[in-house]
């Protein structure tokens, strides 16, 4: 039986939120979206999932790295100390091109790295607008969920 | 001590050696020549002396040959050395003033041969008058030189001119020896002082000349460091000339480390800056494009062609912000980050860019571009700005053309890039290279007034040199060098 995927994005950005909101709907795919608008908000999510039973636990954390009170990487140290949370599967999604960013959660255990599009070039591919880059790492993501 | 101190020491003490070197040799010359005067002396007397002995013995042959020969020829000889003898002794007698023994000798000789003069003079007055007075004669020859009178005499002086001669001959060695030690001891002392002064006057030199040379090898030293960049300081404990040196030194590396790290400080914050804003610039922007987008998408066909036209300006302008950030970040990276080195075919390379940026009805030629190792994403950014410039400021009426040529200049390539487009006034030539300056209205979507700020900062950083050369409606040719490694 196919279940729902359960999608957690962790973003303070509201137009990145309503993005993956409107990719995901285009998608033609089961999910269930929560958001949360940083570290603490998303840990007192996961927390009370966690109380509940950890079949409600996400598929999928999709993780902004600057974000106010708990940023990002924080945010994915806490979770990888914890044991009911650490096998989460976690995709950083960011602005940051820092390599000391990438290094740093690729060394405390991502599932990948996506840098944000910043471009807004009309003549460049779909794929490189935030919406067309959110729709495509989305379906991918979710894909490699079914595969399992 | 300082160094003055110890030169004017140093200097002082050879020459106070070389001083009483003089001195000494001065006295000990005396000496010579005083001991040289006594032999001389010495030798006169010596020669006096024989013949002095001479001459008395001569005096006593011809008295002898007279009175045997009869003969008034020995008078001659006899009354010769009467007037000469005399004179002998009063000249030996003058020499002898220092000596009391041997003018006592001297003196005795004179008493004797007085003595003898007036038993000869007898003798000889008999013997002339011996036909007149014979028995006068017969009497003196009886008793007086049958009795050998005048021979004891004549053997007396013999004798004390025997023993005189000795001791002339036992001084004058003496004295030769004498002298003989004063000359040695006068050659040994100037050995001894020279060698001296020569020890001295080296080890001095030697030293002086070792602590100043140490003390400029370490000013030397910390001035290399501070070329390299290295700001240490020389420890000096002396207190002399130098240390003074070595304190302005000491004081100018450390003002130059503090200025340089202050320097290190502000401009790392600065481009830290320009990163940050023009990073965080974007945000805002892409959530205007975004938001643009989803009304778009949403309204369909609801939009009036009006709205549709107001829609369509959003991205243009969000265009021509995104280039102006992207501009910036490269400005700010050009210093923050360095790129790789590597082998560049710089042929190669502006084919690359033209490819991307020149239209189909463009020319472009190349001339002698050649291979090289260098910061090869620095050269493609001052390519691609050059070139695009010159496509955006191409004549609309005349069909595009790009040259680029380079030469080798020195340690440099010389590159030039002409192109036949509208050209620029000679009063913007230096204007151009500065941000955000551009001579294209503001609304001109492709002109940021940030590419050729970029180019000139890049080649700044390589020591480089650029300038244009142009004329209104001529096309412009832009000529920058570049290190060959």
């Amino acid at each position: 039986m196919e279940s729902k995927n359960v999608i957690l994005l962790v973003d303070d950005d509201e137009l990145d939120v309503i993005s993956v909101q409107r990719s995901l709907k285009k998608l033609d795919s089961e999910y269930e979206l929560f958001t949360a608008y940083n570290g603490i908000e998303a840990l007192e999510m996961l927390q009370k999932q966690v109380n509940e039973g950890v079949h409600h636990l996400p598929d999928v954390i999709l993780l902004d790295l600057n974000m106010p009170k708990m940023n990002g990487i924080e945010f994915l140290r806490v979770i990888r100390a914890d044991e009911n949370l650490k096998h989460l599967k976690v995709f950083v999604m960011t602005t940051s091109g820092e390599e000391a960013d990438r290094k740093t959660t690729e060394q405390l255990g991502i599932s990948g790295y996506l840098i944000k599009p910043l471009n807004f070039n009309n003549n460049t591919k779909r794929s490189d607008s935030m919406d067309g880059f959110v729709q495509f790492h989305l379906r991918k993501i979710l894909a490699s969920k079914h595969l399992q | 001590m300082k160094l003055a101190t110890q030169i004017f020491l140093g200097f002082s003490v050879v020459i106070g050696i070389s001083l009483t070197d003089s001195y000494v040799n001065y006295n000990l010359s005396q000496k010579v020549n005083r001991n040289t005067d006594y032999v001389a002396k010495s030798e006169t007397i010596i020669r006096n002396s024989s013949r002095l002995h001479k001459s008395i013995i001569e005096m006593q042959s011809a008295f002898r040959g007279f009175l045997l020969t009869d003969d008034k020829a020995f008078l001659d000889s006899y009354h010769e050395g009467g007037r000469v003898i005399p004179k002998l002794f009063i000249e030996q007698r003058s020499l002898l003033l220092n000596s009391a023994s041997q003018a006592a000798k001297l003196d005795t000789i004179t008493k004797l041969h007085q003595e003898w003069i007036i038993y000869s003079n007898k003798l000889i007055e008999a013997k002339k008058s011996v036909k007149i007075n014979p028995s006068l004669y017969v009497d003196l020859f009886e008793n007086k030189l049958r009795k050998q009178v005048g021979k004891k005499i004549n053997d007396r002086i013999s004798l004390i001119f025997r023993a005189f001669d000795r001791a002339e001959y036992r001084l004058r060695e003496s004295r030769r020896d004498a002298l003989n030690h004063s000359v040695e001891r006068t050659r040994t002392y100037s050995v001894i002082f020279l060698a001296l002064t020569v020890f001295i006057g080296v080890l001095s030199t030697v030293y002086i000349v070792r602590l100043i040379t140490r003390r400029i090898a370490l000013m030397v030293n910390l001035a290399d460091n501070i070329s390299k960049g290295e700001f240490a300081v020389v420890k000096d404990d002396k207190n002399d000339e130098l240390t003074s040196l070595s304190v302005s030194l000491n004081s100018m590396s450390e003002t130059l480390d503090k200025n340089i790290k202050e320097l290190e400080k502000r401009n790392k914050e600065l481009n830290q800056f320009a990163y940050v804003v023009s990073h965080d610039l974007k945000a805002p922007i892409r959530g205007i494009y975004n938001v643009t987008q989803w009304i778009e998408e949403d309204l369909g066909n609801e939009v009036s062609p009006q709205m549709r036209n107001y829609l369509n300006i959003i991205p243009d302008r969000i265009k021509r912000m995104e280039d102006l950030i992207h501009g910036l970040l490269d400005y700010a990276r050009i210093s923050r980050e360095k790129p790789l080195r590597e082998k560049v075919d710089v042929n190669t390379l502006v084919k690359d860019i033209a490819e991307l940026i020149i239209p189909e009805d463009f020319k472009i030629q190349t001339f002698g571009l050649p291979v090289l190792i260098t910061e090869k994403i620095r050269l493609e950014q001052v390519f691609s700005n050059l070139i695009s410039n010159a496509v955006k400021y191409s004549k609309s009426d005349v069909a595009g053309e790009i040259v680029i040529r380079c030469r080798e200049v020195n340690q440099f390539y010389e590159f030039s890039i002409r192109d036949n487009g509208i050209g620029i006034e000679p009063q913007f030539h230096s204007k151009i290279f500065e941000i955000f300056q551009t001579l294209r209205e503001k609304n001109a979507k492709e002109s940021t007034g940030i590419g050729l700020a970029i180019v000139k900062k890049i080649i700044d950083d390589q020591h480089c040199t650029i300038g244009v050369e142009s004329e209104l409606g001529k096309g412009s040719t832009f000529v920058f060098t570049w290190p060959k490694h």
